[in-house]
């Protein structure tokens, strides 16, 4: 399962970014890295807001794609 | 002279830095540019510490070379070395910022940690523990509030006192404490390459390359120059831990970073339970500015508030501008509500300013009439050189009582139109009313408004004096009086004066007229990103963006190309994606600038009277470009490719301060200010030089511009502009200067159209299209939009170099540029001309062959590139 598959209000784990490497990078400074929960406050024609930490991140898509999730 | 200390202000975007920087600094700061690179770097004195120089790096999230800040920031850090960090972490998201922390606490400077918005993290009924997170990092935590200017001063200090220390006892070669963070196995390989990068690097930052070079950061192996069987060796040990931690070597320092301060959080960190997972305000507010449908409605609605703020009739933007063209810039104005009816004995006792204008303008035109009149008739009969020029001081009384004149306004300077009477007639106001032409009615309504003067009325109009602005209320002299005072008082002579009025001051002030409608834009524009809409901008654009090969991110920098093309070229370097940024500068400066607003109100006003759409059309023009021109490039194997990510953070809205709004228009306004002095100063006075002398050097009178070194130059390149309809030797010469400053088009051409026969500039440029092409109108299009969408000016152009980085990407741009803008006027005048029954040529064959090939850029299928 991806972040994609998320729908608004939805939990999950974090369970390895893929992808471009300098995304990924950037990714996991932002606190996207194995074993964080996120949580999607928004969505939008697939393009999504989340909630990382205290911060909320919005990604597109394609990058929502990259983000494998488990259920919490 | 003891040496300066230099503390660095490191911190996540959003977590206060430019705040608690202006807060350190107060006035005494300075924005320099990072050398060989150009993202922005700000100095500024602490406050009270004339010693101590707080350098701002830009707010990011890590030390890996990310984007160009996160590389810059940390060759600084790194290479430069500040006696101390003082790192800003924004405590309501303290966990996230800590990633940032720990890295720079490896950096092993002495560090203080200030965590921001204090204030903010007690009102959630959260804590910190700030002697477990400084034990663990190894630095000084201190808790302040920025925006309510608590705390920062006295962890400015503290780093201070640390550095002042540091330098004392330890120096730069002892090995410093830095935390331990990673698990065993990665501990063991940092140990390892700690030994044999041991002498390349500076002993207190050998963890931090250790873990660089354990991360295999490409840029930090080849600067260490580590040899090809150390190397394998290294790789040995890195391999190692990857087999056994099942990931790579940099997700395993994220995570094991991560795991780290969640370790940390634990034991020093208590949230309060009941806010989790809440939606916050700034959750519920994005629900509906990100709505997929309301999302772009509400995006337009803010843009129409700025363009009323900025360019409405009666606005806050035309006030100013009016101000500043017509009072700060030209004669000067009076302090609102200081003025008051004039008190002065004398013939506008009791009047106020305006009235007192009026009844001197019409008073001096009744002089002048009457004089112009008097010199004709004593002049009857007179040989060329007999004849008398100026009014003589006795005047003959008995053909004086001959003379009645008839005293005119002039409407209108530029087509010299004069004033149309306007009666008080009943009949005559009903049809004003209703818009419709009021004539025939026999009251003289719509005819030119002139009136008898004869010698009596002449002697009156005499007395009477230029109302002196002084008497009406707190008067405060323009900056062009000023200067012609000044000349007067040294009593230059009139080519000087020429110079510096018409020259070099004419050019600075039209440059400073557009100053209040780009202050609003821009103020405007901050506003928006201080508050947090701009991120949500770029968010709601990317889909849309997307599909031309831009970023959302590519948005707001076209938004600030609609005030100057500078700062948006500038403002490209937040898109991450090369090619995105590439792209984006390329096409930024197609969005009609301030400056380019007054070629086509110019052109507007002259051409096309009855074609109101003209002006939002080349904005028009302006976005079609801007897709058209993206999906193109998009097809080049330049450009091609998914940009496939888009990655931002969303900041909390809050309401932006009075000065954090200020700094960042300030900041982008400077660069135009700026440009007024350095650039369009001294190309006015070269400009004002090629006009008026010719190559022997002599100085020409006005009527002799033809003899001038501009008109051999313009003569020379005219034949690039005969396609296009404008081949004359004005033509050439105004769109060749309009690249100083794209607003010099109109003033060129009104400098040099001013010597053919006829009454004033306007008809005179109207004149000079209309000699070169049988189609004028086709022709001044032509000129408009070639001027409009060329390269723009050679400020944007250098800043598009620099921003470019490299040269060939930098003519890459101007040339396609300059493709655009030949093609389309082309295309504009060409076909225009043909249609309008002009024949075919060999040029419209061009412009349709050149068409073609646009539509086939266009159309044809992409480049297929694997991902």
């Amino acid at each position: 399962m991806t972040l994609a598959g998320m729908k608004e209000g939805d939990r999950a784990r974090i369970v390895r970014v893929s992808g471009e490497e300098a995304v990924k990078r950037h990714l996991g400074a932002l606190g996207f890295v194995a074993g964080t929960i996120v949580r999607v406050v928004g969505e939008s024609y697939g393009n999504m807001i989340l909630a990382v930490h205290e911060s909320r991140i919005a990604v597109n898509d394609a990058t929502a794609r990259n983000v494998e999730v488990a259920d919490v | 002279m003891s040496k300066s200390i230099k503390i660095a202000l490191a911190g996540n975007p959003n977590s206060g830095k430019t705040t608690l920087f202006n807060a350190l600094t107060g006035s005494e700061q300075y924005v320099g540019n990072w050398p060989g690179v150009t993202v922005e770097k700000k100095d500024g004195i602490l406050s009270g510490h004339k010693d101590v120089v707080i350098q701002d790096l830009p707010g990011i999230y890590s030390l890996s070379p990310y984007s160009i800040e996160e590389k810059v920031s940390r060759r600084f850090l790194v290479e430069e070395g500040p006696d101390a960090i003082l790192n800003i972490v924004d405590g309501t998201n303290i966990e996230r910022n800590l990633y940032f922390s720990t890295q720079l606490a490896e950096l092993g400077l002495p560090m203080v940690m200030a965590v921001n918005m204090m204030d903010v993290v007690k009102k959630n009924g959260d804590k910190i523990d700030f002697d477990k997170i400084a034990k663990a990092l190894r630095c000084e935590v201190v808790g302040i509030s920025a925006l309510k200017n608590e705390g920062g001063m006295e962890a400015a200090e503290k780093v201070v006192e640390m550095a002042k220390k540091a330098v004392v006892e330890k120096g730069p070669g002892k090995l410093p404490d830095v935390p331990h963070v990673f698990s065993g196995s990665v501990e063991h390989a940092i140990a390892h390459i700690e030994e044999s990068i041991q002498g390349k690097v500076p002993l207190r930052s050998i963890r931090w390359y250790a873990i660089k070079v354990f991360e295999r950061d490409r840029e930090i192996i080849k600067k260490l120059e580590i040899g090809v069987g150390e190397m394998k060796h290294i790789e040995e040990h890195i391999r190692d831990c990857e087999k056994e931690l099942g990931d790579d070597a940099e997700s395993i320092i994220t995570s094991q970073r991560y795991d780290f301060i969640k370790r940390l959080m634990d034991k020093s960190l208590a949230l309060n339970e009941n806010r989790k997972d809440k939606a916050t305000l700034s959750d519920k507010i994005d629900k509906f500015v990100t709505h997929r449908i309301l999302a772009l409605p509400i995006f337009i609605l803010s843009l129409c508030v700025m363009w009323f703020l900025a360019v409405a009739e009666n606005g806050p933007g035309t006030v100013l501008t009016d101000w500043a063209n017509d009072g700060f810039l030209a004669d000067g104005w009076h302090v609102p509500f200081t003025t008051h009816e004039c008190r002065a004995e004398g013939k506008y006792k009791g009047m106020e300013f305006e009235d007192a204008q009026g009844v001197f303008a019409k008073q001096d035109a009744s002089k002048s009439a009457w004089e112009e009149a008097y010199l004709e008739k004593i002049n009857e009969g007179k040989s060329d050189d007999d004849k008398v020029e100026e009014m003589p001081e006795e005047i003959d009384e008995k053909v004086a009582a001959t003379i009645v004149a008839k005293g005119v306004f002039v409407e209108d300077e530029e087509t010299g139109e004069p004033l149309a009477k306007e009666c008080d007639c009943e009949n005559c106001a009903k049809k004003r009313e209703s818009g419709e032409e009021c004539e025939g009615c026999g009251c003289g309504c719509g005819e030119p408004d002139l009136w008898d003067v004869d010698f009596a009325a002449y002697k009156a109009a005499k007395e009477f004096e230029e109302p002196d602005p002084k008497q009406f209320g707190v008067w405060v002299p323009g900056l062009g009086a000023l200067i012609t005072d000044a000349l007067d008082k040294a009593g230059v002579s009139d080519t000087v004066k020429s110079l510096v009025v018409d020259g070099a001051w004419g050019g600075v002030a039209t440059v400073l007229g557009f100053v209040p409608v780009i202050f609003i834009v821009f103020i405007f524009l901050a506003f928006l990103e201080d508050c947090g809409y701009m991120a949500r901008v770029a968010f709601i654009m990317d889909r849309l963006l997307r599909r031309f090969g831009l970023s959302g991110k590519s948005f707001i920098p076209m938004l600030i190309g609609k005030g100057c093309g500078v700062p948006a070229v500038m403002a490209a370097r937040a898109i991450e994606n090369e090619r995105a940024r590439r792209m984006t500068v390329i096409l930024a400066t197609f969005v009609p600038c301030g400056a380019k607003t007054v070629i086509i109100a110019m052109f507007a006003a002259l051409f096309f009277r009855e074609q109101w759409y003209v002006a939002a059309l080349m904005d028009v023009i302006g976005i079609a470009i801007i897709i058209l021109g993206g999906i193109a490039l998009k097809k080049t194997r330049f450009f091609a490719g998914e940009a496939s990510s888009f990655v931002l953070e969303l900041p909390a809205y809050h309401m932006p301060t009075v000065s954090g709004v200020w700094h960042h228009t300030w900041n982008r306004l400077k660069g135009y200010v700026l440009k007024a002095g350095l650039i369009i100063f001294p190309a006015c006075v070269v400009l004002w030089f090629v006009m008026h002398f010719d190559w022997s050097l002599n100085l020409l009178a006005d009527e002799e511009i033809e003899k001038s070194i501009l008109h051999d130059l313009g003569s020379w390149i005219a034949w690039m502009f005969e396609p296009l309809g404008f081949g004359s030797w004005q033509g050439a010469a105004a769109s060749v200067s309009a690249e100083i400053a794209k607003e010099q088009a109109t003033a060129t051409l009104g400098l040099v159209a001013a010597n053919m026969d006829g009454a004033t500039t306007g008809s005179h440029i109207q004149a000079l299209f209309g000699s070169v092409s049988d189609f004028p109108k086709l022709a001044a299009l032509s000129f408009m939009v070639f001027n409009l969408f060329v390269p723009p000016c050679m400020v944007a152009i250098a800043v598009t170099f620099r921003e470019m980085g490299s040269k060939k990407w930098g003519w890459f741009a101007v040339g396609f540029q300059l493709f655009v803008g030949y093609v389309l006027a082309l295309s504009v005048y060409r076909i225009g001309v043909l249609v309008a029954g002009g024949g075919f040529g060999i040029w419209t064959a061009l412009a349709f062959a050149l068409d073609a090939f646009c539509l086939w850029a266009i159309f044809r299928p992409g480049k297929k590139v694997k991902s």
